[in-house]
């Protein structure tokens, strides 16, 4: 039995040696996000969800080109191509009645067209509740960790590696371009839950079992990986069916939680590892 | 496995709580031929997944809370007078103004008149907000649509800010036609017969009261309402000129709705005799007394406002999918969701390289969907593109913790005694609890939310963590020990 791809050698490695490539990563992203911060107040950029706008999904072979001459008398910002002759629309906002012509041209050029529309001030109102929601449940996440380990360094360290996975995962997010919406604020609260629970897996057997550290931490790693490597899978399946069909809130989802799965795999067993080889070798957690 | 050893495995009750739940969720969901030959079952769509149409609305009014010391009628009608809009009391501390104003607008219009602004939140009281939702659903039962849902979205303090209106089978197109439409109401006066003639039109009614009992506490009702000072006019010349003030009974007063007569009676002795005289503003329509006179008057408030709401609204978003693209995505979920499945089971596979923990594994994670599906049924919840994305998370994540629990009870390759095999049981379980508390709080805040589409997403992940420690995990613990002893 095993996976013998990938060798997970821990016992090589120093604490530190462990945690410098996620901490360095974890900087970046940092600064990264503070930089998009200062330049466009937001530190990753709104979808229409949160800016307002209106976004369209049409399945047509006409050419962006052919598409913008339709749509030339309207605020259109953006076409992008999925394949399979998606094509997804974006507008800023606009009055009511430019809009509702604008959905006479849409029915009338487009039958089949998905259309979705949110105005500036709905899109505030969403913005706010997505981030209570994201504080809120981060902070419930550290409570649960917090109380079912309640001891500091080991459930930090769990908390710590949720929060660089989301750092992480937005930074990302910033540079292939994916932007915040409803589906990947969604994705992000996810990561939330879905990323602590190969570090509680891992804490688990180097706390509470016995024998010896390093054969602890790679046993984890055995298990942990197969768990991150299903959910993987089964986020991949959903990325490649909605990519091929087009269905863009499917897709933003599924790739938001790739990205953040990669990262949990670095800092589950770089980022928590290491702190928990350095607390257990310290004489923490006798 | 054997006869008898299969017999034990079925009558544990772990094992026999997940066949019975999942017996019972095939009811639920009830896949069926229809009558047309297609495929059907109990499960309902959203409007990403077939053909509709939504609008969400935002009321242009506001709720604050206030103090003053002068009496508070008096106060009500003062500020009422300065905002030139209906002021309401919703509570002993709370106004309701349908007009929008900022608090920066208000605050000085309050201090003039005695009173202090406590708080403040744009929205309309409950009440309020329902009286919207029957004026909406009449409007589009009067219309013909079906299918069609509004919802208030309530937050806490009891205060709405938005309204939802979902209309399946309407594109985005005939939706707002459908909601911009406004109703013709006419009143006319009876002249002999069949015949009538024409008094004046909605555009002179300028406020419509909420149904009352007049007088007060007697059963019976009404609708009270008010004419510009032009309709006033109209009313006393046409009344008087047709015969409505000096024989009442003859000279039925009419009221037309899309030239359908809605209301018809005569003039009271009362206000026969005070048109006479002078203009009446304020009007009131009984409708008798009762349940069938309180119908009646909920029905006729609505008439009298055309189908105009008592507040303004805005457009907030709205959204629309045809037919052909909702069927696309359905497709496409169903093809995500087996295609997950097997992924899933082949990194299982990849991982064990022994069908028979693989197969109840796969077989464990198949049965949590069809477990969701089957309450979703229940509960006619709508399931759509979120509600599938979490669904399929719950694939991914179900198995996580089947694996957490193989891999604890065969620890070191061993299968372990019965005694042992509960310690690690337990032990693996105690993982799972901690790891599903974790994702229900951190769902916990969007399930919560009214606003946002992705509560079904929320609910779903919870109820699929729910599921998970509460049955399948449990029941697996045991089937898998079972095929491990051999």
């Amino acid at each position: 039995m095993g996976m013998g791809l990938i060798k997970y050698d821990i016992e090589k490695y120093s604490p530190q040696q462990l945690v410098i490539i996620p901490l360095v990563l974890l900087v970046i992203s940092i600064v990264l996000l503070a930089f998009t911060t200062i330049n466009t107040g937001m530190p990753l950029t709104p979808g229409i969800d949160f800016s307002g706008g209106t976004a369209v999904t049409v399945i047509t072979s006409d050419t962006p080109a052919q598409i913008k001459a339709t749509f030339t008398d309207y605020p259109l910002i953006d076409i992008s191509e999925g394949v399979n002759n998606g094509k997804f629309l974006k507008f800023s906002s606009m009055d009511d009645a430019k809009f509702r012509s604008l959905t006479t041209l849409i029915t009338q050029k487009y039958p089949d067209a998905k259309i979705d529309q949110i105005g500036e001030s709905f899109g505030k109102t969403l913005q706010y509740q997505a981030v209570i929601a994201l504080i809120f449940s981060f902070i419930g996440m550290a409570i649960v960790i917090f109380i079912s380990f309640r001891t500091f360094v080991p459930a930090g360290a769990v908390v710590l590696s949720a929060f660089a996975d989301m750092v992480m995962t937005a930074a990302t997010m910033n540079i292939v371009g994916i932007p915040l919406s409803l589906g990947t604020v969604a994705a992000l609260l996810m990561l939330i839950g879905y990323s602590v629970d190969s570090d509680i897996l891992l804490t688990n057997r180097v706390l509470k079992r016995q024998g010896k550290l390093n054969d602890k931490l790679t046993g984890a790693f055995k298990t942990g990986i197969i768990m991150t490597s299903t959910t993987l899978a089964a986020t991949a399946a959903l990325f490649i069916v909605s990519w091929f069909g087009s269905v863009q809130i499917l897709m933003e989802i599924s790739a938001v939680l790739l990205i953040g799965l990669v990262f949990d795999i670095l800092n589950t067993w770089l980022t928590n590892a290491g702190i928990l080889k350095w607390y257990v070798l310290k004489g923490g957690g006798k | 496995m054997n006869g008898p050893e299969l017999k034990a495995l079925v009558s544990d009750w772990r094992v026999a709580a997940l066949i019975i739940l999942i017996f019972l969720s095939v009811v639920a969901i009830f896949p069926h031929i229809d009558q047309q030959g297609n495929m059907a079952s109990n499960l309902q769509y959203g409007l990403d997944l077939q053909q509709g149409s939504w609008l969400q609305l935002e009321f242009r009014a506001e709720v604050v809370g206030f103090t003053s010391d002068r009496p508070v009628g008096e106060f009500i009608a003062n500020l009422s007078e300065k905002l030139d809009t209906e002021v309401i009391l919703v509570d002993a501390t709370h106004l309701e103004i349908r007009k929008y104003y900022s608090q920066a607008d208000l605050e000085p219009v309050f201090t003039a008149a005695g009173g202090k602004i406590t708080t403040y939140q744009q929205g309309v009281s409950k009440a309020t907000a329902e009286d919207v939702k029957r004026i909406l659903e009449n409007k589009i039962n009067t219309l013909g649509t079906k299918d069609a849902k509004v919802n208030t979205l309530t937050g806490m303090n009891n205060i709405a800010r938005y309204i939802r209106v979902e209309l399946a089978g309407v594109d985005m197109k005939q939706a707002q036609d459908i909601m911009g439409k406004q109703g013709k109401f006419e009143i006319r006066v009876q002249t002999a017969g069949n015949e009538s003639e024409h008094v004046l039109f909605g555009d002179a009614i300028t406020s419509v009261q909420n149904p009352s009992q007049e007088p007060a506490g007697s059963d019976r009702w009404g609708v009270g309402f008010t004419l510009s000072e032009a309709g006033a006019a109209a009313f006393r010349n046409g009344a008087i000129k047709y015969g409505a003030t000096t024989d009442p009974e003859k000279h039925n007063l009419v009221m037309l709705l899309d030239n359908n007569t809605v209301y018809s009676a005569p003039l009271s002795q009362d206000l026969a005799g005070k048109l006479q005289a002078e203009n009446i503003r304020q009007l009131y329509a009984s409708t008798g007394s009762g349940k069938a006179g309180t119908t009646q008057a909920t029905n006729l408030e609505i008439h009298l406002r055309a189908g105009a709401l008592p507040v303004d609204v805005s457009i907030a978003g709205s959204g629309g999918v045809s037919a052909p693209l909702g069927e696309r995505y359905k497709t496409m979920a169903l093809l995500a969701g087996i295609f997950a499945l097997i992924t899933v089971g082949l990194v299982i596979y990849f991982r064990y390289r022994e069908p028979s923990i693989v197969l109840p594994m796969v077989l464990i994670n198949a049965s949590e969907i069809v477990i969701l599906l089957g309450i979703i049924s229940l509960i006619k919840f709508q399931l759509d593109l979120p509600t599938i994305a979490g669904l399929i998370a719950v694939v991914g994540t179900g198995i996580d913790q089947l694996v957490v629990i193989t891999d604890e009870i065969l620890h070191e390759g061993k299968v372990p005694s019965p005694n042992l095999y509960l310690k690690r049981l337990s032990r693996a379980l105690g993982i799972i609890v901690v790891a599903a508390a974790t994702v229900v709080i951190a769902m916990l805040p969007l399930a919560l939310m009214d606003l946002s589409t992705l509560k079904g997403f929320a609910i779903i992940t919870i109820l699929g963590v729910l599921v998970g420690v509460l049955v399948t995990r449990p029941a697996y613990g045991k089937i898998i020990m079972q095929i491990l002893s051999k």
